[in-house]
């Protein structure tokens, strides 16, 4: 091993010199085998076993499992139903952030620094808690679905239902895409916008011919950590529907761990789809990304 | 009749006041510039111009037309700004067409107009370049080009070459006054820096916390400061107290007495000296080199005054200690408040 | 102005957006009803006095709270020495480094349950059902919080110059890491390690499809109890909640300080 900047600083003398370097080196370097050893353990393994069971039959490899996910209309809806709602939540969950961000931006240092840390502890209720508290406000028998029915304004929402779930999965995205994005629009240097006016620019010729392009890679990216972050989420649908919803990831989960049987093969096939769909969209994302502004 | 008037304008942020029942006239054609400190409302005032910063109090009127409440995309002016404020998601060209695109203008003359503005300011291999590819000289002509290509009534300068190293200052603010002269147009140019204000300008409005203390031409600013501020401000002037003056020139004086390092004399003690200058007595503590100008440092009767003297061979040079008599020009005295 | 009173309007009703749920679950733990009515009705504690004694919940909270401490504990062993050995010997390791430990992130815990429910089943180590698996997946979900604030501290430190400088005073290596090193990296440390716990207190799918009820964490109790009263889970949802404030407080007061 060599280290680029230890051969080009002097080193000083007394016990830096006195060992041999090699030997130093490879003391040093065992202080990284534990942080390397659980990472082996815990997320290379289980990511290996995940990517070799989904290509294995009762008798050596086989794409019999691809082909009965991809032959399924139940695990088509899954992947429908998961990539339905996450798609919605991100951009709506995407369009308030931006707003609200922007806004955040314009008003007093206090009031900010108070709602970044409120968006802070927001965060914090998500999954289990998340679904529970909508439980509450608009389940079944929820306050606020009491009160509109009583009103007449609510007839056909239903919570445990699609609409339902891209209602929570916009809420879980808020936080962290104005956590995200927040910083990202400091990007934009409020002169910009004077110059565009004085250049006879109103305000949505500016966010269109410069804003929204500057901010380009910075929404792309939020937009695609939301979509990925929606995509494998698992606690809060669960919760919320006990497993009775059809989304990927209540099918994977149930297939390792569910009453009826287990079919632990078929859950890895699922689980390569999934982490498959979600590398496609970083690609696109980085695709994306080399096409838009690249100043800097 | 001024082409631009500005009448009684006042900014207050709270109970802060940025600056307060401001006067202000340009002729068309005219380079006027607003010198003064940091902080003095020079900046707020030029955004006030603009339409950027909405002004308390007064009124501005451009060509007899009220613009005081008018929209900043409605009112003709260009404006450059310190830190150049190019689009990043552009290249020059386009950044320059902004103003254009937003006319409406057509595509053939808008082509036009883009390359005969850019050939203006010399940039005519650097069209497809992004803002962050160029230098910060070049990003300055870019942002003049920009305010320059739409034709504005008035053309507002803010710090333009503060964020420029010193070479290239020099070399631009000589652009800019050419291509404002060529172009007949009216301009306003803040600074803080005296030597930029005294070079470029046709009039001087120099302001301290909120209002303009003295206005004329560079020279009249110059050579005749009308407060102590302005004496101290524009330079090394040399400033007695009344005290002082009183010790060395037997003056009575209510305000201190500016006296410009160039108008004093070194001479040999006891030669003969014209009529109008006044002797005294005093030792060499220090001197600077300033490129032609030897800068001396001497202490006469506890006060200590500074000497420009230009610097025509090495053997000039008088060594700390030497007694010497200074000669100050009575008719260069000018007492301040 | 206009446009400072719309940036205000956007700003309160964000906040209302997202203070709906909390305020709502908090009412509802106080209370003994709320069916069709604006607000609900009958102030009581009696929902945080019931749960507080339950024996299972208190349970569940400790075994959350051995579990998470566990997981800090050893991932604090772990990283800083890793880290510190990064910056200081292996300076052109950490461009890797920032890769390697967002790895776990790659896969949803879901997709890794699948994984780990099967290698760790039985063979040498049969950690299913037990803390233990708990304690290497949340490692793993904590290490890049960690490395990167421990990273950032050393990046500002100038582990070598300071290294050099104990070296030429006659420290070793260890006594120069522990007496010169250590003391700087203490505040990103403690930042990153409020932060980490108050996520791992909030992870459920490793706990629930890899441990389930033998060893019942806060969330997994949480969610056996859906079948019980809306004020008695609410309860919980805020005392979870509440403890969690608490320790991102801490995170930021820390954070901030730096």
């Amino acid at each position: 091993m060599k280290t680029t900047l230890s051969s080009s600083l002097p080193v000083p003398a007394g016990a830096v010199t006195a060992r041999p370097s090699r030997l130093r080196h490879w003391r040093a370097a065992l202080l990284l085998a534990p942080l390397f050893v659980m990472l082996l353990l815990f997320c290379l393994a289980p990511m290996g076993w995940v990517v070799a069971h989904s290509i294995q039959g009762d008798e050596g490899l086989t794409l019999e499992h691809f082909r009965e996910v991809l032959g399924s209309p139940f695990y088509l809806q899954a992947f429908d139903n998961s990539l339905r709602i996450s798609l919605y939540s991100s951009v709506v969950g995407l369009l308030i952030t931006l707003v609200g961000a922007a806004s955040l931006r314009r008003v007093e240092n206090r009031l900010k620094n108070l709602v970044v840390a409120f968006i802070n502890m927001t965060s914090n209720l998500s999954g289990v808690p998340l679904a529970f508290a909508f439980i509450i406000i608009v389940g079944t028998n929820g306050a606020l679905t009491l009160l509109f029915r009583q009103w007449g304004w609510l007839d056909d929402f239903h919570l445990y239902s699609r609409s339902g779930l891209i209602l929570l999965y916009t809420y879980f995205q808020l936080p962290l895409g104005l956590l995200l994005l927040y910083p990202a629009l400091d990007a934009l240097d409020d002169h910009w916008q004077e110059a565009a006016a004085l250049l006879g620019a109103n305000h949505w010729a500016y966010w269109r011919h410069v804003g929204l392009p500057v901010l380009a890679p910075a929404l792309l990216g939020t937009f695609i950590l939301l979509l990925a972050n929606a995509i494998g989420a698992y606690a809060t649908a669960f919760a919320l529907t006990s497993g009775n919803f059809n989304l990927v990831t209540v099918r994977i989960a149930s297939l390792v761990s569910g009453n009826v049987y287990l079919e632990p093969n078929l859950a890895a096939a699922l689980s390569v789809l999934l982490v498959a769909l979600l590398a496609l969209v970083a690609v696109v994302n980085q695709w994306l990304l080399k096409r838009s502004y690249h100043a800097r | 009749m001024y082409y631009v008037e500005i009448s009684g304008l006042s900014k207050r942020y709270g109970t802060t006041t940025v600056f307060e029942d401001i006067q202000l006239g340009l002729k068309k054609g005219e380079f006027v510039t607003l010198l003064g400190p940091s902080g003095c409302g020079k900046s707020t005032l030029l955004r006030c111009l603009a339409g950027l910063t909405e002004a308390d109090q007064g009124q501005i009127r451009v060509d007899g037309q009220d613009i005081t409440h008018l929209a900043p995309q409605k009112r003709g002016i260009g404006m450059v700004f310190q830190h150049y404020a190019l689009f990043p998601n552009m290249t020059v060209a386009e950044n320059i067409a902004f103003g254009l695109k937003m006319l409406k203008c057509p595509a053939e003359e808008m082509a036009r107009r883009v390359a005969e503005v850019i050939r203006q300011v010399e940039l005519s291999n650097k069209e497809h370049h992004y803002p962050h590819e160029l230098s910060g000289g070049q990003r300055q002509r870019v942002a003049l080009a920009r305010a320059l290509v739409v034709e504005p009534r008035i053309l507002l300068l803010d710090e333009p070459l503060s964020a420029l190293d010193a070479r290239i200052r020099r070399s631009l603010r000589e652009e800019i006054r050419d291509i404002q002269s060529r172009l007949g147009l009216t301009t306003v140019f803040v600074t803080h820096d005296q030597e930029e204000a005294l070079t470029l300008s046709d009039r001087i409005f120099v302001m301290n916390q909120g209002r303009i203390v003295q206005e004329g031409s560079a020279e009249t600013i110059y050579t005749q400061p009308a407060t102590e501020f302005v004496a101290r401000f524009m330079g090394s002037y040399n400033l007695l107290a009344p005290t002082e003056a009183k010790q060395l020139l037997g003056l009575d004086l209510k305000g201190h007495l500016a006296i410009r390092p160039e108008s004093i004399q070194l001479s040999e003690p006891g030669r003969s000296y014209p009529a109008h200058f006044a002797p005294v007595a005093a030792i060499i503590r220090q001197h600077q080199l300033l490129g032609n100008i030897i800068r001396y440092h001497v202490e006469a009767q506890g006060t200590t005054l500074l000497i420009d003297h230009l610097n025509r061979s090495a053997d000039d040079l008088l060594p700390t200690g030497t007694q010497i008599a200074v000669l100050i020009d009575r008719q260069q005295m000018r007492e301040v408040h | 102005m206009r446009a400072d009173r719309y940036h205000h309007l956007v700003v309160t009703l964000l906040i209302l957006l997202l203070a709906l749920p909390i305020v709502a679950t908090l009412l509802y733990s106080l209370t003994q009803r709320w069916e069709a009515s604006i607000l609900p009705e009958g102030f009581t504690l009696a929902w945080y006095w019931q749960l507080w004694q339950d024996a299972r919940f208190l349970t569940a909270f400790g075994h959350s709270l051995l579990v998470c401490v566990g997981t800090l504990l050893l991932s604090t062993v772990i990283i800083i020495p890793a880290a510190f050995v990064v910056f200081y010997r292996f300076p052109w390791l950490d461009r890797w480094m920032n890769i390697i430990i967002l790895l776990p992130f790659a896969m949803p815990p879901v997709v890794a349950s699948v994984g780990l429910l099967q290698v760790f089943a039985g063979g040498p180590l049969p950690l299913v059902g037990t803390p233990w698996i708990l304690v290497g997946c949340y490692f793993t979900i904590a290490l890049p919080f960690m490395y990167r604030a421990l990273a950032n501290s050393l990046l500002a430190l100038n582990v070598r110059d300071l290294m050099d400088a104990a070296y030429l005073l006659g420290a070793s290596t260890p006594r120069a890491f522990l007496s010169v090193i250590l003391p700087n990296l203490r505040k990103g440390l403690m930042a990153s390690l409020f932060l980490s716990f108050s996520f791992l207190l909030g992870e459920f799918v490793f706990a629930n499809l890899l441990v389930g009820s033998r060893y019942e964490t806060l969330q997994v109790y949480l969610y056996n109890m859906h079948n019980a009263s809306g004020h008695f889970t609410s309860a919980v949802v805020m005392s979870y909640f509440l403890f969690t404030l608490v320790l991102t407080w801490f995170a930021t007061r820390l954070g901030r300080q730096d």
